[in-house]
């Protein structure tokens, strides 16, 4: 099991070189440069600016320096805000982004795999249809439309809940976390579904319930273990994307996490900024990967011996 | 060998059960009726898509227009069916190529194991991890605008899940009796991978294909926003949704509508893909 | 996790099957008692320091940091006092001397003096320090070539230290707008030894703008600065006006989203929205619905398409002038833009204490069709297809669509639209790979060269292509003009060659428009969209 960890983890390197490598050059061809404005700056400023970022060095110059600055941990000054560094705006934008996050799993995992149970019990019943149109609403209404309706129905016409922040007020966290958890609760539901399903028609399963055991806890204790494999490798990416994919829900209820700066630094061409959060989210794809890979050995132990051996 | 020779007869079998599912054949019938009404919109439309009304204005559902009309006067009834050609197509369209690729990928990973698996895993975590916004930022540039990029710049962002929850599938099956019985009898790869590992793996297939075209109908709002794809007047269902929110207090029907195109859609995607599931289960057809 | 979930959903549970959330005070309420104002202030701030700033929500924040040689009255517009209690001006308007009240004091209580001001013109108009707006100080004699490094000695700039308090400056012609500029940001003055204490004082990237280090000298000083959260300012204690400033504290919100803002509006999170565009359809609904909080002024600025004057068909300034007929303004901004715009004939918006520009056209699509085919496309036969390029937004967008469907019903022409992610847009204008773009202009000081100077044929801003020798003399010929008649000739034959030629379509002067709490006080609406929130003040409503 270390050896394998251990394997894994020395596999992440070559892949963030590799993203770090791509990026850099993707950012480096695309058009528009960090110091385009709509008043455009003389050219003389342009020189300037570049200068003091180093921009004006050959691109493997520039690749290779920002490497060097990279393992001593500098990630370099933001482009767009030039008095802080991408190391501060990640660092205090992550904790933020991670408790959002984490709710927002929280809602998807509790309303998602609990209605997608229910529904596999009895399939093709209203047992079913319910919950699972239930779930379904989140990928009906994707983000961008969920929040604003949450906030004009529970922040101003009701007037319960407040309409934005992130911990300013007393239950300002609730509807950005069901907003963000909506919709991966949809894809947890019917994931759930659907290997719950799988399983219940197993042999095992079926001798278990054809014992006599009660349903619900051949349920939770044998069916569950492997109908939920689907959406362990689903919650991989889901959970790094709900990191990168918050900056809707960032932005509706004015959230100062980083979720925002992932998709604003694309379009200020900022740099450095790009590339730290590009970084920051390829660590958690490998890692979030990672653990999901391991969950899914530990769910299934008959793939240990082959996928540990590697 | 005994599935073998059932070939044929599980799919009539499976038919024969999707049949039965009245829910599922309702659904089918009316993504039927969706897809011929698309086709024949340019016939049928009220009105066209483009042509503006700038006196009358955005106004409430009525007679004349029966899903009322956005701000510059515009039939909402046609826009939402042009709008249902482009969402279709570019739903269909990049759904099935990431399909192709996921599919692919994640079951040659999941089989052959070892090496390749971490190398062909490893690949797509270097993709999934690209900064997505600049990659579409350069495809306008590098292409310009044209519908097929579209289709293929969604299809290449969204196999890269589908091929991870395929490959986690086939890594589960892989170990199963059936299949190591199949390899022992000498078939070779490839007819385990087709008839053994995919049809095994179809459950979160579909589940998973079904979730994906709405949520790809959605993204194509977000790249003709990077400037990628469709452009104004021509509308999509995304776009039709995203102008929405913005007036959903004055003009909710302005929402309404094409929220309730695209979620009947999804709707009858998966009441469609969970009866296919559900037909098509290769263990439940032995009983 | 469960426990954790629960923790979450109770509290949903319970206020929704109860109704039981209390009603909290709203900042609005909040802010009475505290002297507080709450503002929504576009985006997030890049960097304060006045010398590299360029965006709006960076100088609504200065200007209550930051105070100039001289300020405008917020009604008038009228230069009024500033850290300069009062100036002489030379018999010819070149030579200023401004006398500093020796009372205008730095946030750390340092002295502001006259060689503060030296120290800031010379950092703005040294090229390292990057300054985009450096050729704001170009009126100054010398200023430019010390900028172009022909000269190295700064004292030959025209700015004088004459002793701690007093202030000369000898400028290059008479610049009636002179004292207007003094306001700008990038004339105002920073404190040379707190900068130095946090890196190079010509360096861009030099951090005395955190929060914990910035030093000013405007009203208020800044405390918190919580990126993507809030700006805070409080009272200045060492400014000299004390008996002028009634709030305690300034909160800016950065909210970008034209629709948020208007919801922390209406639930009372913000006293008034900085940002001067609303959420379009939303106007109208506050015109019925709540007319006294909002506020629309009509602005000193113009929105206009601009055309590739390099490339068929738009080479030819009878197809520019066709096309420039065949609009119809009116119904585009009462339709359309309905924001209280004005429809626009000249690239210089209005002003009724200085110079108007004459109206020269109209909307004509009789005229137009007989431009059209003079040009050689009769009934728009044999014209090609052309892209309005914008940037994506929802006005741009509507805007574009109106135009495509005008002309197409005018002129039987065919025109695509093209929307591209902003930076993309802004190399496509520069690289000229487009026929027409969307832009638009909002002026820095209330003259009209601040317009017209856009198209001298080698400004970084001019992306038409068009060239023409005798405007650019026109030009020159207004900065060195001594009096206002002549300048204002100068400037209406500038306006007729840009009528004849046609490389930019007018289409409308931007309206201002914000939503401010009635309670507000002393917040006058003005063509400059100038708003110093230090005179501002609460009347604190009657129930309080």
């Amino acid at each position: 099991m270390l050896k394998f960890l251990l394997k894994r983890i020395l596999a992440a390197i070559p892949v963030l070189l590799l993203v770090i490598l791509i990026t850099f050059l993707l950012i480096r061809i695309a058009p528009g440069g960090p110091f385009d404005r709509e008043r455009q700056a003389s050219p003389e400023v342009i020189e300037n600016l570049n200068k003091r970022y180093n921009l004006d060095d050959p691109v493997y110059v520039q690749f290779f320096n920002y490497l060097g600055n990279l393992v001593q941990g500098d990630f370099g000054p933001s482009f767009k805000y030039p008095n802080r560094s991408v190391t501060e705006i990640i660092s205090n934008g992550i904790p933020i982004t991670a408790e959002l996050g984490l709710y927002a799993l929280m809602v998807a995992i509790g309303i998602g795999v609990v209605s997608g149970v229910i529904a596999a019990l009895r399939p093709n019943t209203a047992q079913d249809y319910i919950p699972m149109s239930m779930s379904m609403i989140g990928i009906c209404l994707p983000a961008f439309v969920l929040g604003p309706i949450l906030v004009l129905i529970f922040g101003i016409y009701l007037g319960w809940l407040p309409v934005s922040g992130w911990g300013y007020q007393a239950y300002d966290k609730v509807l950005p976390s069901l907003t963000l958890g909506a919709a991966y609760a949809a894809y947890m539901a019917r994931l759930t579904r659907g290997g719950m399903l799988e399983v219940l028609s197993q042999d095992y399963i079926r001798t278990a319930i054809a014992k006599g055991l009660p349903k619900w806890k051949v349920v939770l204790h044998h069916a569950l273990r492997g109908g939920l494999a689907p959406v362990i490798t689903f919650a991989g990416p889901a959970a790094a994307g709900l990191l990168s994919g918050s900056f809707v829900v960032e932005s509706i209820f004015q959230i100062p996490g980083m979720g925002q700066f992932y998709l604003q630094a694309a379009f200020n061409r900022d740099y450095t900024m790009i590339l730290g959060t590009t970084i920051f989210f390829a660590s958690l794809i490998v890692i979030f990967n990672l653990l999901a890979d391991v969950l899914l050995v530990w769910l299934n132990p008959r793939l240990r011996h082959s996928t540990l051996k590697n | 060998m005994q599935e073998l020779e059932q070939g044929r007869s599980l799919w009539d079998d499976a038919l024969s059960r999707l049949r039965k599912n009245k829910l599922a054949m309702i659904s089918l019938c009316y993504l039927v009726v969706l897809i011929i009404v698309a086709l024949i919109t340019p016939w049928i439309a009220p009105y066209s898509y483009e042509a503006q009304d700038l006196i009358l204005g955005a106004t409430p559902p009525s007679s004349e227009h029966w899903l009322g009309t956005d701000s510059l006067g515009r039939d909402q009834l046609t826009r939402v069916l042009y709008g249902s050609r482009i969402s279709l197509a570019v739903g269909f369209t990049a759904t099935s190529v990431a399909l192709l690729i996921g599919v692919l990928w994640g079951t040659v990973a999941g089989f052959l194991g070892g090496r390749v698996d971490a190398f062909m895993m490893r690949v797509v975590d270097i993709l999934y991890a690209l900064p997505f916004a600049i990659f579409i930022i350069l495809l306008t540039v590098v292409f310009g605008r044209s519908l097929i990029l579209l289709f293929l710049a969604i299809g290449a962002v969204e196999w890269l899940t589908m091929a991870r929850i395929i490959r986690g599938q086939v890594l589960t099956l892989r170990h199963q009796e059936f299949v190591e019985a199949a390899v022992s009898m000498g078939l070779n790869r490839w007819q385990i991978i087709r008839r053994h590992l995919i049809p095994n793996a179809l459950g979160p297939i579909i589940v998973y294909t079904t979730l994906t075209i709405p949520s790809v109908i959605l993204l194509e709002s977000f790249l003709s926003f990077l400037g990628l794809g469709i452009q104004p007047p021509q509308s999509s269902w995304g776009s039709l949704i995203s102008s929405g929110v913005e007036t959903m207090e004055e003009y909710p029907w302005l929402l309404i509508y094409p929220g309730l195109a695209l979620s009947i859609t999804l709707f009858s995607l998966n009441f469609l893909g969970d009866g296919l599931r559900d037909a098509l289960d290769p263990r439940v057809s032995k009983d | 996790m469960k426990i954790k979930l629960l923790r979450l959903i109770l509290p949903l549970v319970c206020i929704t099957a109860f109704g039981c959330g209390q009603k909290t005070e709203t900042n609005v309420e909040k802010g009475y008692k505290t002297k507080t104002l709450y503002i929504a202030n576009g985006s997030e701030p890049e960097f304060l320091d006045p010398h590299t700033s360029t965006g709006s929500p960076e100088n609504n924040i200065q200007l209550a940091m930051f105070e100039g040689l001289t300020m405008k009255d917020h009604k008038t517009l009228k230069p009024t006092p500033g850290v300069a209690k009062s100036w002489d001006i030379s018999e010819d308007r070149t030579f200023y001397t401004f006398h500093l009240r020796d009372n205008a004091k730095w946030s750390n209580g340092d002295p502001v003096t006259a060689q503060d001001f030296v120290n800031s013109w010379q950092r703005i108009l040294t090229p390292s320090i990057s300054g985009d707006y450096a050729y704001m100080l170009f009126v100054i004699k010398n200023a430019e070539k010390f900028y172009r490094s022909e000269i190295a000695d700064f004292s030959e700039v025209g700015i004088k230290a004459v002793d701690e308090h007093t202030l000369t400056v000898q400028l290059n012609n008479p610049t009636p707008y002179f004292l207007q500029l003094l306001d700008h940001h990038s004339f105002y003055p920073v404190n040379k030894k707190v900068i130095e204490q946090h890196g190079d004082f010509y360096d861009p990237l030099n951090p005395w703008t955190r929060p914990e280090n910035i030093v000013s000298n405007g009203a208020f000083k800044m405390e918190v600065w919580d990126v993507n959260r809030a700006i805070e300012l409080v009272r200045n204690e060492y400014y000299w006006g004390q008996d002028r400033i009634h709030l305690n504290r300034l909160v800016f919100y950065p909210i970008e989203d034209k629709l948020a803002e208007e919801r922390a509006f209406r639930s009372g999170q913000i006293h008034l929205t900085f940002t001067p565009q609303m959420a379009t359809e939303k106007i109208a609904v506050y015109r019925e619905k709540n007319p006294e909080a909002l506020h629309i002024q009509p602005a000193y600025s113009t929105y206009y398409y601009m055309f590739n004057t390099t490339k068929k068909p738009f080479d030819d300034a009878r197809v520019r002038q066709a096309l420039a007929y065949a609009v119809d303004r009116k119904t585009l901004v009462e339709k359309v833009t309905k924001g209280g715009e004005v429809p626009s004939y000249s690239l210089i918006p209005m002003d009724p204490e200085g110079y108007s520009p004459k109206t020269l056209f109209s909307d004509d699509i009789e005229k137009a069709k007989a431009l059209l085919a003079e040009a050689g496309y009769p009934n728009g036969e044999g014209f090609p297809t052309v892209e309005i390029l914008y940037n994506n937004d929802e006005v741009h967008k509507k805007v574009a669509l109106t135009l495509q469907q005008m002309w197409k019903n005018a002129l039987n022409i065919n025109v695509q639209l093209f929307n591209q992610e902003w930076k993309v847009y802004l190399s496509s204008r520069k690289n000229k790979t487009y026929d027409i773009a969307r832009a638009g202009w909002i002026a820095d000081y209330l003259d009209p060269s601040n317009f017209l100077e856009i198209f001298f044929s080698f400004s970084e801003n001019n992306h038409t292509g068009w060239e023409n020798a005798e405007y650019d003399q026109i030009l020159r010929d207004a900065q060195s003009a001594t009096t206002d008649a002549a300048r204002f000739e100068l400037f209406e034959r500038a306006n007729q060659i840009l009528f004849e030629e046609m490389p930019l379509l007018p289409l409308f002067y931007y309206s201002d428009v914000n939503l401010v709490n009635p309670t507000v006080k002393n917040w006058h609406d003005n063509v400059m969209h100038y708003h110093r929130v230090q005179d501002v003040d609460f009347t604190v409503p009657a129930s309080e």
